[in-house]
């Protein structure tokens, strides 16, 4: 038993010698999930430091992780419709606003259980964006982009002026809202009679999600319509030749991203506790939207795991460039005395960050990833 | 069959990385607090002999240093009131400290962290700061707060509103300062009619569409019902409005006479800039946020002297006669560094000094723990600011009442923050006003 | 002012409306015209355009009121400066990127837009300033009408920028090589126009057409603060319902979207109030909607042909 039980087949079907190992004549690795031993071994991984992190670090960076899994499951779901489909987004903050409000209306104030919750906001998701899609059946590249801005306006005054929804300028309070799977309570967690912390129970809820995200995503992904989606991507008009019909995938991704993008929200709804109409629409949510383009392009455009890296780098970027800033030697003086503040150094960094990352590496780091991994594999013949 | 071993091999880390993350976790919340009961005999009795004993060491506060969190902008358009706020927090305790600190004993740090005036950042960094911290010296802004209150109910955390919304009032976990804008508006309204000429015009508003102009509007509607006079229509515009051409013509074209400005000081010059231009000269009564002397001093100076009047509370700067004053202006030349005269300073300052009572009335009682400072503040019969600011009457939470006087002001170039008072006023309809928050 | 019967609009107001529905036009104009001629050059929709007008008022009262030289000769050298900086923003920058996806550029002119913005308020200040505009707050009287002499002089310098350029556009050299680089980049170069110069110049007028904007933004009543670069999100219907690659468009857009958001203003709170309030800063987006869904590619823009 071992690592060795797992080349055994292989060994037992090759005794004259075995064929290079990334040799694959029928094709089928292709669609399998986890290819070969280092994948499987790092599942493995992932699964046993899923478990181990809410132990293990500070309640502090936990509350900055459960942040970046609420924006890699938005970032999926962006992936899917601007990497995958070649459709771009800017409105992707309207969707998450959607809901957040479904988390804080329906599951505050009108107190549904919270699966409920979380099915009314992917279907309200795939509602909003069903609506959208048929605009990118007409308009193309920029000029759909700045259509989708036009949506985050329009979600701004829809959720400024809905007020038995949204509490207009007041707010919605978040703090009602159940957070309860069968037994378990992930607002007061206790398994087996030891206490858990709500950033420890949130990151176990919001990075199992970002699993089943992910998963989801990645099947539909490695299979026909993922297949059709590039295809639109790439070559818009051959798909149509071959058979796929534009139109109805296109509408297909931006209720896919909508989906995802309203689970996301109903997320931050419950970890911010409280949310404010302006925060999703207008200015502030187009850079909220922004930043979930910067999480795709800087992960890897056109990758599932990508989006997770991608939000990762940004978000925990951003708070650690927020917390750490006031320290920043700026000629030697600490930024909060010096002559920029701690606001607008943490902008200087992040804008910094974005450009000098995409001068160095353009495909973000999933690309880089690869370079590393094509590096190994054809080592020691590697440039 | 070969998946068996890893599955088992992979619960029994489950278990154990459960049980890691269970136990982990709540021994990181308790060295995050500090609090550690066996610890007590130890740790707290330096030489006190008072019965109450001196604190022990929580959230904040680990037994020299008191840490006090602000959440304030120091970024974006509301900067322009946080950051002379803050440093009049800041100069205060850098004062206090320098006598010996609270009960003379105590130096005060504050951790300041910037909201960038948007509730989603300012949640953030309340939960990045709030353990670190033993109650809020300052949180800007009546949205803001509005966001963070249920978490703070929640963490059972004080904080001092930088904001003058009578919601406050009957929170027991926040300690206001200073009249109202309802107040403010009240008063102003009154002086307006009473000694102003106003009896008997039309008075509208022209207010941010968001809490804080809904604040300022219930002033002027209780006006309205105590004076006997029907408040005109209310004008709304979102913060940074470019261009306000259409709600003056609004407000020009229902005959307003008076009209209630309640902005930020961007809002503010760029409502009155635009009247100036097409003519538009009702009488302005703007509530105190929206004024900052730089941006009425240029080209809008003739009209705003001519048409504005500002509705605060306090003195003159550098009035001798008020008490606090020699010494907030002498702390200000100690410790201030390049800052100017200025209000929002002096609001700051005042802030510190209210939470500098709240903190020594929680010595005494020898608990500076969370529920030590919520205690405190109802144990506090009143606070005082050596007549910069009105005596607020504090103690249990339904007995908290405000000062109810008001200061007018009109614009005056050569003035140190640009302001002269005219008139103090406490009016009647100030005074009947209930505040059931 | 004529004594207003409570709830009608009357001429006075229409006209008020119209007149700075058109001065605030010709300021989005400007700040699309900044958008269109880079991307007519370059592909690229530069988000930064919003820093540039921002840096060319802040340049402008830098001259003007800190160091106290004449205002007409502030405006001229901050255009220099803006358009020295959009150079610099295309050498150091820009030019390395050049063959990478769309997303990627725009990604990467998003990131100079936060940099550049947060300098501003770093170097300058957040208060908002009061630019030392020989207009000030001053208005002629037309009967009954006012009309605010900065709102005039807005519309005339925005004229002359936009003649000055069409001229360079259609009369000169640079202009031609421009267009035919515009047109087609392979043909262009084979008859010796070198990209490279194209780029320059396009950000170089870009950063000088987006200075003027920023002044005219924030003189008269306006005051000079860093919500300017937010002025940048209305001006995308200007430039989308005009169309992306033409600069006539981008002014007729620029104007057709001031005029509607003015109208918008005053006329929905009298008879669309069930809309709710500020439905002016959506109304624009609206009426792109509108143009987008009978013409695809803008008003004046041209048709894509797509290959198989």
């Amino acid at each position: 038993m071992g690592i060795a039980s797992v080349l055994d087949p292989v060994r037992r079907r090759h005794p004259g010698g075995r064929p290079h190992h990334k040799l694959d004549l029928e094709g089928t690795k292709d669609l399998k999930l986890l290819k070969g031993p280092w994948s499987k071994g790092f599942a493995v991984a992932l699964a046993v430091a899923y478990f181990m992190i809410p132990g293990s670090l500070e309640e502090q960076t936990l509350r900055t992780l459960c942040y970046c899994g609420v924006y890699a499951i938005g970032a999926i779901g962006l992936n899917i419709l601007t990497g995958f489909t070649g459709q771009v987004s800017l409105g992707h903050a309207a969707f998450f606003g959607a809901g957040a409000y479904c988390a804080a209306y329906l599951g505050s104030t009108q107190g549904w259980p919270f699966l409920t919750y979380v099915l009314a906001a992917v279907v309200v998701g795939l509602a909003i964006g069903g609506l959208v899609g048929p605009f990118a059946a007409r308009l193309r590249g920029n000029y759909l982009a700045v259509v989708t801005i036009g949506l985050l306006f329009l979600a701004q005054h829809l959720f400024m002026n809905w007020e038995t929804v949204t509490g207009g300028g007041n707010g919605v309070t978040v703090g009602e809202a159940a957070i309860a799977i069968g037994p378990l309570d992930f607002r007061d967690l206790e398994l087996g009679g030891l206490k858990y912390t709500f950033p420890q129970a949130m990151f176990w809820l919001i990075w199992a999600f970002v699993a089943l995200t992910a998963l989801l995503a990645k099947n539909m992904v490695r299979s026909r319509p993922g297949r059709a989606l590039q295809a639109i991507r790439d070559r818009d008009l051959s798909a149509e030749i071959i058979g796929v019909q534009p139109t109805r995938y296109k509408v297909a991704a931006f209720a896919i991203a909508g989906a995802c993008a309203a689970v996301a929200g109903v997320f931050y709804a419950l970890l911010q506790n409280y949310v404010n109409p302006s925060e999703f629409g207008g200015r502030i949510g187009l850079f909220l939207s922004i930043t979930f383009v910067a999480m795709i392009i800087m992960g890897g455009v056109g990758t599932i795991y990508g989006s997770i890296l991608g939000a990762l780098l940004v978000e925990y970027g951003r708070r650690f460039i927020a917390e750490r800033g006031g320290d920043a030697p700026i000629f030697g003086i600490p930024v909060e005395k010096g002559w920029v503040t701690t606001g607008e150094l943490n902008g200087i960094l992040f804008g910094g960050l974005i450009v000098f990352f995409l001068l160095l590496e353009p495909r973000g780091l999933a690309a880089l990833w690869m370079r590393v991994k094509i590096w190994f594999m054809s080592w020691p013949f590697s440039y | 069959m070969k998946k068996q071993p890893w599955l088992r091999l992979l619960a029994l880390l489950m278990a154990l990385a459960l049980a890691a993350a269970a136990c982990g976790g709540s021994s990181d919340d308790d060295d995050d607090a500090g609090t550690d009961t066996t610890a007590a005999d130890d740790g707290g009795d330096d030489g006190g002999e008072e019965p109450a004993g001196d604190p022990e060491p929580g959230p904040g506060f680990d037994g020299t240093t008191i840490r006090l969190g602000v959440l304030t902008p120091t970024s974006g358009s509301a900067s322009i009131i946080g950051n002379p706020l803050t440093k009049g927090n800041q100069v205060y305790w850098d004062r206090v400290n320098a006598e010996g600190g609270v009960a003379g004993k105590y130096q005060v740090e504050l951790d300041i962290r910037d909201t960038a005036y948007t509730e989603a950042t300012a949640i953030q960094e309340y939960n990045a700061s709030k353990n670190d911290v033993a109650m809020f010296n300052q949180i800007l802004g009546t949205a803001i707060i509005k966001a963070v209150l249920s978490q703070m109910q929640q963490d059972q955390i004080a904080g001092a509103p930088a904001t003058l919304d009578a919601d406050w009032i009957r929170e027991p976990n926040l300690v206001p300062i200073g009249g109202p804008y309802q107040m403010q508006v009240i008063n102003g309204v009154d002086w307006h009619i009473n000694e102003n000429g106003g009896e008997g015009q039309k008075i509208c508003s022209l207010a941010q569409d968001d809490p804080y102009g809904d604040a300022a509007q219930e002033g002027l509607d209780h006006a309205g019902e105590e004076l006997g006079f029907e408040p005109g229509p209310r004008v709304d515009f979102a913060v940074a409005t470019a261009d306000f051409t259409t709600q003056i013509n609004q407000l020009e074209g229902d005959a307003c006479e008076a009209v209630v400005l309640v902005a930020t000081p961007l809002d503010a010059a760029g409502a009155l800039g635009k009247a100036a231009q097409v003519g538009y000269a009702p009488q302005w009564l703007v509530v105190s946020p929206g004024f900052l002397k730089l941006l009425f001093a240029g080209d809008l100076a003739p009209y705003a002297a001519e048409n504005v009047a500002v509705l605060s509370e306090g003195g003159n700067w550098g009035d001798e006669s008020i008490p606090g004053m020699g010494q907030m202006i002498a702390d200000l030349e100690t410790y201030g560094g390049d800052q100017v005269p200025d209000p929002y300073f002096a609001f700051g300052y005042n802030q510190s000094r209210a939470v500098h009572q709240i903190l020594e009335k929680a010595v005494e009682m020898g608990d500076l723990s969370r529920e030590g400072i919520l205690a405190a503040i109802q144990e506090v019969e009143s606070l005082t600011f050596d007549g910069l600011l009105g005596d607020y009457t504090y103690g249990p939470i339904e007995e908290r009442d405000p000062p109810r006087t008001s200061t007018i002001f009109k614009f005056d170039a050569a003035a140190p923050t640009g302001l002269t008072s005219v008139a103090e006023v406490e009016s009647d309809a100030a005074m009947s006003f209930e505040f059931d928050g | 002012m004529t004594a207003l019967v409570a709830g009608a609009i009357s001429s006075d107001a229409w006209i008020e409306a119209i007149f700075s529905g058109i001065a605030l036009g010709a300021k989005y104009a400007l700040v699309a015209l900044g958008f269109v001629i880079v991307f007519k050059a370059t592909g690229v929709i530069n988000f930064a355009q919003a820093s540039l007008v921002l840096v060319g008022g802040y340049l402008c009262w830098n001259f003007s009121a800190t160091w106290g030289w004449n205002f007409y000769l502030s405006l001229l050298l901050s255009m220099v400066g803006g358009a020295v900086l959009g150079l610099l923003l295309e050498f150091l920058l820009l030019r390395k990127m050049s063959g990478e996806a769309p997303f990627t550029l725009i990604m990467v002119t998003i990131g100079i837009l936060f940099v550049i913005d947060n300098l501003v308020t770093a170097i300058w200040g957040a208060e908002g300033r009061d630019l030392p505009d020989p207009w000030g707050l001053r208005t002629w009287k037309w009967g009954d009408v006012d009309i605010a002499v900065a709102d005039v002089w807005t519309i005339g310098i925005t004229f002359v920028v936009l003649a000055a350029f069409f001229a360079m556009f259609r009369f000169s050299t640079l202009g031609l090589a421009m267009r035919a680089s515009a047109l087609d980049q392979e043909a262009a170069l084979a008859q010796g126009i070198a990209p490279k110069r194209v780029y320059q110049v396009a950000w170089a007028c870009a950063g000088a057409v987006g200075a003027v904007a920023g002044v005219m933004l924030a003189s008269g009543s306006g005051s000079l603060n860093p919500a300017l670069g937010l002025i940048a999100l209305v001006a995308f219907p200007a430039m989308i319902l005009g169309g992306l690659e033409s600069p006539g468009g981008a002014v007729v857009g620029g104007l057709i979207i001031g005029l509607v958001q003015q109208l918008t203003a005053l006329l929905a709170p009298e008879y669309f109030s069930w809309i709710g309030g500020g439905f002016e800063i959506v109304s624009p987006y609206f009426v792109m909607v509108l143009i987008l869904l009978v013409r695809p590619t803008g008003l004046f823009g041209q048709k894509e042909v797509r290959r198989v």
